[in-house]
């Protein structure tokens, strides 16, 4: 129960990051939390039918659920992904307006429209 | 969080508190969900996983047996990722050269840059960044091989030993002295590797319709060792995930295009 609590509270971390700050990099590394967050939630509740890890050397001991964890591979290459992109955008976005903060870039958006 | 002074901070701090405790609400009985997790996969995987694939490893044995369509989309998802980083990031460095404008340059795109004028002067350049990297490249490239290849008996895998490939080819990126000395670190090596790699992923999963098991089917399914389909789309796909990653992160660096 204590580590599903952090979890959310982990997640909210990751939320508050995205929609609480004004720093571009800032909102990317929130983006990271929340992702990593709903990861270790899939393994968490992967991880509830047994102890073992999902390698059959030895037959007969309780395995943990390995869809999860074979899902969850595929969330944090698209979690890399979506990183790569967001920075190159912030890369971008800094070039143009020479900020990384979400009010000047709307400030200089707004001047050149 | 600076203390609010008017109106209009307070009013976004209490907009973003909201936000924050609405989506903690929302989520809430998700997280603290208690309802039984099903078993029967478990079961079935544990059961037959190991004969079906040949695979010790259950869970590449579900990613690249059960489930290796979606292994296919995950691969198409990073091959578009990394053109699009490409494409935004070539804008950039397009727009760079139009207005040539040095106090804007930004620090990621040209501070470690791999072009030899830029790299002696850079501040955080130093020999002990050199000689490390350098020297722990080449193990780290070996370690990455291991989890790569052994991903059928062991924790690993071509996703994650091509996460590890790539560390390697950063750290012999950073670590190389002279520029173009070493071809791993060369963007466009790194490209022609991951664009064959993708090619070679697409042919082998067509090579199950000459054995009657259709596209995606193991072709070495009724023989000894069906395990060999998994340890080939685990090369495979090492090579093109740790060649795009660090193509990505050195045209970050400032170097490729």
């Amino acid at each position: 129960m204590v580590e599903r609590i952090l979890l959310l509270l982990l997640f909210m971390v990751g939320f508050w990051g995205i929609v609480g700050k004004k720093h571009i990099i800032k909102k990317i590394f929130g983006l990271n939390i929340l992702n990593n967050a709903a990861v270790i939630l899939f393994i968490v509740e992967g991880s509830r039918i047994g102890t073992n890890a999902p390698i059959m050397e030895q037959t007969g001991s309780s395995i943990v659920d390995p869809v999860p964890q074979a899902l969850m591979l595929t969330a944090i290459v698209i979690g890399v992904c979506i990183t790569a992109l967001s920075l190159a955008l912030a890369v971008h976005l800094y070039k143009i307006s020479g900020s990384f903060d979400i009010d000047t870039i709307r400030l200089k958006v707004q001047d050149e429209a | 969080m600076t203390t609010p002074k008017t109106f209009k901070q307070f009013w976004g701090l209490f907009t973003t508190l909201l936000a924050i405790f609405s989506i903690g609400a929302v989520l809430l009985p998700i997280f603290l969900n208690a309802h039984p997790w099903p078993t029967a996969a478990r079961d079935y995987l544990a059961m037959r996983g190991n004969t079906d694939s040949g695979a010790t490893n259950l869970v590449s044995a579900i990613y690249l047996g059960y489930r290796v369509f979606d292994t296919f989309g995950e691969t198409i998802v990073l091959l578009v990722s990394v053109l699009g980083t490409m494409g935004i990031l070539t804008r950039v460095e397009s727009l760079v050269d139009a207005s040539s404008d040095d106090e804007h340059t930004i620090g990621t795109v040209s501070g470690f840059s791999l072009s030899q004028e830029k790299r002696r002067s850079h501040t955080l350049r130093t020999h002990l960044l050199e000689v490390v990297t350098g020297k722990i490249g080449p193990i780290v490239l070996l370690f990455g091989f291991y989890v790569m290849l052994y991903g059928h008996v062991s924790p690993g895998g071509g996703f994650q030993g091509g996460v590890i490939l790539a560390s390697g080819i950063i750290f012999l990126a950073l670590g190389n002295p002279q520029e173009g000395s070493s071809g791993i670190s060369n963007p466009e090596i790194l490209v022609r590797i991951e664009t064959v790699a993708f090619l070679i992923l697409v042919l082998v999963f067509f090579s199950g319709f000459f054995m009657g098991n259709g596209f995606f089917g193991n072709p070495l399914e009724s023989t000894q060792v069906p395990v060999g389909y998994i340890v080939l789309l685990n090369a495979i796909i090492g090579l093109k995930v740790g060649t795009s990653i660090g193509f990505m992160c050195i045209a970050m660096m400032g170097g490729g295009y």
